[in-house]
């Protein structure tokens, strides 16, 4: 547990150091979408992954923390700061109105309620046109600065650390929250609700509290990324949006945190590397398609469990440790301690 | 007044009609194999986009319901490659209902970006089964919205006999009850899975080709309806495929009266109000039976 703190803490130096060694706008960028969306995804598993709540609706939150920036800078002149903060609250209180029906359901109904919530808000901003700007969004969201420093300036380096630093805390805190009393008890109703129930696990506290606690972190990047683009569009709430997100989940293995941020990654990066080869959008999103059907069909648990196999069998040929060639455990009981 | 309360009326059977079809075949796929199909209102742009193909390329002159013939039965081998590809690696796996949400989201935005790559965004329409407006009185609807309110009881009636009189329909809901038992039986499962695909498949590509005519025909032409399918089953229980139906014609008649009291803006809100107050009165749905199925 400690390697894995300390290894989180060894990429971020890292990170923080790389725009010295790294100038290049375009990298720039990419590292600040995957700094967001490793956020995102980050707060999602801690529902989806180690909660076992069904939550398809992540993505709602995403897109209430852009809009509530972008309304309340454009339409009411907030300061960028104070909206930053406020977006995350705003997604506090959506976590709250989902959890009203989600806390009844089970299963399947659950991911139909949380979808249908995340195409309600898509509608929602399409209709009230005023406000959010309708299908043409919202534009022109001032930028975050320091004094005279505008975040936006030299390739984005403001937004750069500012994302690098949502990501890194978000992913220290939901590491401790997963290790905590909480989280314990989070996991124990997933995989044994009624052993949980018995030993008096608050089943709709636990439940009700994860929600809340991953919308935070996804309200906030939500707010960044809105700060980031200059817009507030309603395509954050859509299908292929919340696909994308959803894929690095899976892709990276589910109850692992730190495998859908490394996903998250190498999606972003994938999925901008197949933007120039050819001249249509559409033959992207297929290729993509196929990837997260390979990767789930060759690699059941995500690639965290496929690194984590293939750093056994080099353990293993080295002799270190003869025995745990055997049976492979999938990566949610590695999780454990 | 009379208008008003015709027109919602017609309406409503007209929406009621489309998202009975989806309704259904989400159902039939989730009581069988226990998946919830989220590339099926893709899978109605798939149909009604071959049924265009056909009547412009191969059947210029041919009355349009015999390209949507055609473009029903290539539906029903889109649903069983779906199936095949999608669904059927991913059997007896602990975690199945999550991964094939995931995979058939890929398979919706895979379907949905090849048909944009295929055919372009342009805005197309198919021709009308029956030209022309049909009035009773006072009453005036086009023969297209009268059909697709006529045919669909029928389709659905047919659905059903199929699935409670016939050795394969009776083997499908086998499969859907106890697999095992199924197997022991000598059903061929896989077989009955894939047939229980191609014939959603055929459903909502029916729902297309309907909707394709009344409408204009996108690549995203899907999402919505499945949106409201998606309430569907919400308010009917997944696990009824004759209370799904029920719930469609609810919604659909809600839908219409909401359109024209309150707007199409509030409408999609208002809807999603209606279902929370019902979730938070009666869990199982509707007409949902009083147990939930877990996951």
């Amino acid at each position: 547990m400690r390697a894995k703190y300390l290894s989180v803490i060894i990429v971020f130096i890292a990170l923080v150091l790389l725009p010295l060694v790294v100038r290049d706008n375009y990298f720039r960028h990419l590292f600040i979408l995957t700094f967001l969306f490793a956020t995102v995804v980050a707060s999602w598993d801690l529902t989806l992954g180690y909660a076992g709540i069904f939550n398809f609706g992540h993505i709602a939150f995403f897109g209430i923390g852009i809009y509530t920036l972008g309304i309340l800078t454009t339409k009411l002149g907030v300061d960028p700061w104070l909206a930053l903060p406020i977006s995350g609250l705003m997604t506090a209180a959506a976590a709250l109105l989902v959890a009203a029906p989600v806390l009844r359901l089970r299963g399947i109904y659950v991911v139909l309620v949380t979808f249908a919530f995340s195409q309600l808000c898509m509608q929602l901003v399409l209709s009230q046109s005023k406000i959010t700007g309708g299908a043409g969004g919202l534009v022109l969201i001032p930028p975050l600065r320091i004094g005279s420093f505008s975040f936006g300036g030299s390739g984005g380096l403001g937004y750069y650390y500012a994302g690098l630093l949502s990501c890194f805390v978000t992913v220290l805190a939901l590491m401790g929250i997963v290790e905590s009393r909480l989280g314990k008890a989070a996991r124990a109703i997933r995989d044994n609700p009624e052993y949980a129930l018995a030993r008096g696990v608050d089943q709709g506290r636990t439940r009700l509290i994860m929600l809340v606690i991953s919308a935070i972190p996804c309200g906030v990047a939500g707010g960044l990324y809105c700060l980031y683009f200059r817009i507030a569009a309603p395509e954050a709430f859509g299908f292929s949006n919340s696909t994308f997100i959803l894929s690095m989940l899976l892709v990276g293995g589910l109850s692992t945190l730190l495998g859908p941020v490394a996903a998250a990654f190498g999606i972003v990066f994938l999925s901008e590397y197949l933007e120039r080869f050819p001249n249509i959008e559409a033959a992207k999103h297929m290729a993509l398609a196929v990837i997260i059907i390979l990767v789930l069909r060759f690699f059941p648990g995500g690639l965290a469990q496929a690194f984590e196999l293939l750093a056994r069998r080099v353990a293993a040929q080295r002799g270190r440790n003869p025995a745990i060639s055997a049976a492979p455990t999938t990566a949610q009981e590695q999780s454990v301690p | 007044m009379a208008d008003a309360i015709a027109s919602i009326l017609i309406s409503g059977l007209v929406l009621g009609s489309l998202y009975a079809l989806m309704a259904s075949g989400l159902s039939l796929v989730w009581t069988t194999l226990g998946i919830f199909n989220f590339a099926h209102g893709v899978l109605m742009a798939v149909g009604a986009f071959f049924a265009f193909q056909i009547s412009q390329s191969l059947l210029p002159y041919a009355w349009i319901g015999l390209p949507c013939l055609l473009a029903l039965v290539a539906m029903i081998f889109v649903g069983a490659v779906f199936e095949y590809v999608l669904v059927r690696p991913f059997y007896g796996r602990e975690d199945m209902v999550m991964v094939t949400i995931m995979t058939t989201l890929a398979g919706l935005t895979f379907l949905e970006n090849g048909i944009l790559a295929i055919w372009g965004p342009r805005l197309k329409q198919i021709g009308a089964l029956a030209p022309g407006t049909l009035s009773v009185g006072p009453v005036h609807l086009s023969w297209q919205e009268s059909l697709t309110v006529l045919i669909t009881p029928f389709v659905l009636a047919a659905t059903f006999l199929f699935m409670q009189h016939t050795q394969t329909g009776r083997a499908i809901r086998a499969v859907g009850q106890n697999r095992k038992a199924a197997e022991l039986f000598g059903i061929p499962v896989q077989r009955m899975f894939a047939l229980t695909f191609a014939i959603s498949a055929v459903l909502a590509g029916l729902a297309g080709m309907l909707l394709g005519s009344i409408r204009f025909m996108t690549p995203t032409m899907g999402s919505d309806p499945l949106v409201k399918a998606l309430i569907v089953v919400i308010f009917g229980g997944l696990g009824s495929i004759g209370g799904s139906i029920g719930a469609a014609y609810v919604i659909g008649f809600l839908e219409a009266l909401l359109v024209f009291g309150v707007g199409l803006y509030w409408t999609p809100s208002i809807l999603f109000l209606i279902m929370i107050i019902v979730l938070l009165v009666r869990p199982q749905g509707l007409f949902g039976a009083a147990e939930r199925l877990t996951v």
